[in-house]
């Protein structure tokens, strides 16, 4: 915007309407030349990746997306030409563990916030008016502007604690016996479990936030209505004015998986790290795509072929494909209910 | 008949009950996470902290705190020009297939994980073009971070103004470039700003971009833009919780306290602006 | 409608406030000093911090910052020229030296490497473990505390029934490096199967922990009753706070040794004379009745051709200091980290490379 001054100035109160003409085409081409750097960006991100990524991609093809296999070789080996590729002995690249540990953190997550988040905006919407739902809505939006690594602070040193005390001995013996997944042994409280409750408290307050301006947009009559027919305050509230917020509901809880999909520090500070193996309980270390990037990046850095930093191109565009699925899922749902509507 | 009343009123009192229990959670949840910042970060945070730069895994956190300011403070002197004006394409050009496509590549950037963009940043910035771990590689990373945030929270913005402003405008012959600059961003200002001050409070918060690009330095920033890496305050807190000694966790602690402040100083801002905007009319 | 801030007045102001930043930033830039940057193993990085302050008092010209990452980090960031000293408890490569023939491998001091554990009620005791017992443990072969085998080596001692939490580093780690080492030298079949190396493809032991540099293993084993982990001797003072067990580990002789000053500097005997003068060279394993099994050299891994001669000079000065008796490697550093000088003939082999050092 460093020509904004300019383009005022150039606009004397008097000459204005002359001037305009000569500067309006010069106004669009600003325009268009900004708003082309966005467009750019990401193309140059997908074309970065894509070309990035595909010397890796026939080493294990398809089965890099299925199998438990990440392996960066034998670092002090000689390197290998395998199908004229140098390549260190014994490499092999299969993230299943990765995108399972994703998906399944980033849906409990989902599971865990939903709730919480559809009674917190019914609390806000219905419920509160003036000054203390300003006030809980505000604390619950300062929920989110909470840095990803400060959750991970707090995960590290407060939560894996107090979980593992107070509610993993709990679910193992009272819960496990009913369902196989949340027997023991529950290890040290860095897992799955951990992962999606830190997601989960990060992304409720983006479903709540959404779902509130909904319900605060549901013409009153629809509630004097519901009330008009005999129901309760509740009643009202859960039947008739969240039923008409469903696919707001739908797009923002989808919107809240992708941004689960894609978190990095707070996952990687509390998830345990697990490496080539599938959780078998929901107290086990996972890792995500996003969390081995960071954690793997170093040491692919010494693979002398290259082969392994192309393998994490792999990684973070598969990340990229499945995030932006997502969001564009939510987005192109909200929008086609926004103009439905 | 009265049974079923009273069962009713039972379980829309024990649904608003939920409800508030619900809100409780959460409430209680991000006041936990505020006192826990501030019982510990508090007790480390000394004025000396403010003033001196970090040496290992003791010492101050200036040289942190400035190096923050500046990937974020650049990062928005970067994003902000190209986020407003895409957001001003956004919203003037709405309809159109171009705007439709940007407002797609919008969502997508929202949705693009922070450590995709640091990867990138990483491999393009640092390593190929040669700019090293440095300012220039951190705040542009950054930047594109915060780029579409800003754009939307700009349309939003612009959208939300009156078309009878644009008529009024057009009518006395008043060209694009005008009626945008003199008219309707001033009219959005309150809204633009708030989606400027949140970009800038999501990028002091970000690390995963910033690790690969900015990396750590125990200095000042040197005034150079490449090739001299740039501390920040959360590196501090990932980096130094997990050392073993009690002057690495209390810069961590210090640093988390500082950071949160920083980050809900802005967030509170930017509802502010908004309130005032908007008090007016209500 | 008053009170708006108009666009071009909040720019300004917004630009007013980066540029304030920015000024601030700017008056460090006066002082112009030599940046020098360490990042890279976290066993290092105590010492480096030792030393920094005391470098810095008496060369006030230049400015060195430490970081703690990983000696995967040191190696990559050094060869990329991103760094100037890569810390790595680690060599090269010899394909990497081949694609980077201007790297110098530098020992600065010697170190070793604990195995901990921490079974309750047992960790006052020094338990026996062997190389094949270990990599059992890590191949997820030997899975109970209970074990026949380690019970072979520690008769009469009452071993919990009690699944092992083997704990092992996630990032690229020169710790990784020598522990595999000493598995691959001791263990034909891991040798085979997994080899050694900063970063290596790790069985999927059940429960199974993978954690962050040194003080990550030192939190994880700590944190986590019946598990076991390799952790640098710099942490000794981490370990031994936390209450944790040291293992007697089994050395080539056969006989059972704890790390100790007398067992390493046995070893280092045994294997400086072999050293090349590239200096690349495993001291892992080592012959003699004392040695302990795993001790390595503690490296500097410097890009012999420096952007500019200021740079090169800081850079030796540092680096020649490191490595006199008189000066890094004294002893009263050395101690503090548990750490072992330099042999002299080994100091000698680092100058010597050193002084390649050029800009």
């Amino acid at each position: 915007m460093s020509a904004d001054p300019g383009l005022t100035a150039a606009a004397p109160a008097a000459g204005g309407l002359r001037r305009s003409f000569s500067w309006r085409p010069r106004f669009g081409h600003l325009l268009a030349l900004l708003a082309a750097v966005p467009m750019l960006a990401l193309l140059a991100l997908f074309i970065f990746l894509v070309l990035y990524a595909k010397p890796a991609m026939p080493i294990d093809g398809w089965h890099f997306l299925v199998r438990d296999t990440w392996n960066l070789g034998n670092l002090y080996a000689d390197p290998v030409t395998v199908h004229g590729r140098q390549m260190l002995p014994g490499a092999s690249y299969g993230i299943l563990f990765l995108i399972v540990g994703t998906l399944a953190s980033a849906a409990l997550a989902v599971v865990f916030a939903l709730p919480l988040a559809v009674l917190s905006a019914l609390l806000l919407a219905e419920l509160l008016k003036g000054i203390p739902a300003f006030l809980v809505s505000t604390l619950i939006e300062l929920l989110a502007a909470v840095p990803s690594v400060v959750y991970g602070l707090w995960g590290y040193v407060f939560l894996i604690p107090f979980l593992d005390h107070h509610l993993y001995g709990f679910l193992e013996h009272r819960v496990g016996p009913w369902l196989p997944f949340f027997a023991g042994p529950r290890g040290s409280g860095y897992g799955l479990l951990t992962s999606a409750i830190v997601l989960a408290i990060m992304v409720v307050p983006l479903i709540t936030a959404t779902l509130r301006d909904g319900l605060a947009a549901t013409p009153r009559e629809l509630r004097e209505a519901g009330r008009a027919l005999g129901a309760t305050g509740f009643e009202s509230a859960w039947r008739v004015v969240l039923r008409g917020q469903r696919t707001v509901l739908f797009g923002a809880t989808i919107l809240a998986l992708g941004r689960a999909l894609g978190e990095t520090m707070a996952v990687l500070m509390v998830s345990g790290n697990a490496l080539n193996y599938l959780p078998h309980n929901i107290y086990a270390p996972i890792s995500t795509m996003a969390a081995f990037i960071v954690s793997q990046l170093d040491s692919a850095l010494q693979d002398p072929t290259g082969m392994a930093l192309r393998a994490l191109a792999e990684i973070a565009l598969v990340l990229l494909v499945i995030t932006v699925a997502v969001n564009l899922a939510a987005r192109l749902l909200l929008q086609f209910y926004g103009r439905r509507k | 008949m009265s049974g079923a009343i009273l069962r009713r009123r039972w379980q829309s009192a024990l649904g608003w009950a939920l409800a508030a229990l619900a809100g409780m959670l959460l409430v209680g949840v991000l006041l936990h996470i505020m006192l826990f910042v501030l019982m510990r970060g508090g007790g480390a945070l000394s004025l000396e902290m403010l003033l001196t730069d970090t040496q290992g895994v003791a010492g101050g956190l200036r040289n942190a705190i400035t190096g923050s300011l500046l990937l974020s403070g650049l990062g928005l002197a970067l994003g902000v020009p190209i986020g407003v004006g895409s957001g001003i394409y956004l919203a003037e050009r709405r309809g159109s297939l171009n705007a439709r496509v940007l407002s797609l590549v919008v969502d997508v950037l929202v949705g693009v994980p922070s450590i995709v963009l640091g990867y990138f940043g990483y491999v393009t910035l640092v390593l190929h073009l040669g700019w090293g771990f440095s300012l220039a590689a951190g705040a542009l990373t950054l930047a594109l971070l915060m780029l579409p945030y800003i754009a939307r929270s700009t349309d939003l913005a612009l959208r939300n103004l009156p078309t009878s402003l644009r008529e009024s405008a057009y009518a006395l012959g008043c060209g694009e470039g005008r009626l945008v600059m003199r008219i309707l961003l001033p009219a959005a200002a309150g809204p633009v700003f708030t989606g400027i001050l949140l970009a800038f409070a999501i990028g002091l918060g970000e690390t995963a971009p910033l690790i690969y690009t900015a990396d750590w330095s125990n200095y000042l920033w040197n005034g150079k833009f490449l090739h001299a890496p740039v501390g920040y305050l959360t590196y501090v807190i990932w980096s130094y919780i997990q050392e073993p000694f009690a002057s690495a966790h209390q810069l961590a602690y210090a640093a988390a306290l500082i950071i949160m402040l920083l980050v809900f100083a802005l967030a509170l801002g930017a509802r502010l602006v908004l309130l005032k905007r908007y008090a007016p009319a209500a | 409608m008053k009170n708006t801030l108009s666009p071009s007045r909040f720019l300004r102001r917004t630009l007013i406030g980066v540029a304030a930043v920015a000024a601030l930033g700017g008056a460090a830039a006066a002082q112009a000093a030599v940046q020098i940057q360490e990042t890279g193993s976290s066993l290092l990085y105590p010492l480096f911090n030792l030393w920094v302050p005391d470098f810095a008092h008496t060369h006030p010209g230049v400015q060195i910052s430490t970081a703690s990452t990983g000696s995967g980090t040191g190696l990559s960031q050094s060869i990329a020229g991103l760094v100037q000293v890569g810390a790595s408890d680690a060599y090269m490569s010899g394909a990497m030296m081949k694609q980077h023939p201007d790297m110098l491998n530098i020992p600065l001091a010697i170190s070793s490497q604990m195995v901990n554990y921490n079974l309750p009620g047992l960790n006052g005791r020094h338990l026996k473990l062997s190389g094949p017992v270990l990599a059992g443990i890590y191949s997820g072969k030997i899975t109970n505390w209970d074990d026949p085998q380690i019970r072979a080596l520690n008769p009469g001692v009452a071993l919990p029934n009690h699944v092992i939490i083997p704990v092992h580093r996630t990032d690229g780690s020169g710790d990784t490096f020598i522990f595999t080492q000493y598995l691959s030298f001791s263990t034909p079949w891991w040798n085979n199967k997994y080899a050694y190396g900063t970063s290596i493809s790790w069985a999927p032991v059940q429960g199974g922990i993978g954690a962050e540099g040194n003080p990550g293993m030192v939190d994880a084993v700590k944190g986590n009753p019946y598990s076991v982990a390799y952790i640098g001797v710099s942490y000794k003072a981490q370990t031994e706070g936390a209450h944790l067990g040291e293992a007697l580990l089994k050395n080539r002789a056969g006989n059972f040794v704890l790390p100790e000053v007398k067992t390493v500097k046995a070893a280092a005997a045994a294997m400086v004379p072999k050293t090349p003068a590239d200096q690349r060279i495993s001291l892992i394993y080592a012959p003699g009745k004392e040695s302990y099994p795993i001790i390595n050299y503690e490296y500097a891994v410097v890009k012999a051709d420096q952007p500019n001669g200021q740079v090169a000079g800081e850079l030796k000065t540092l680096l020649s200091w490191a490595v006199a008796s008189t000066g890094g490697n004294a002893e009263k550093y050395m101690r503090q980290v548990n750490f072992v000088p330099l042999p002299a003939n080994a100091a000698h082999q680092s100058l010597a490379q050193i002084a390649k050092i050029h800009g």
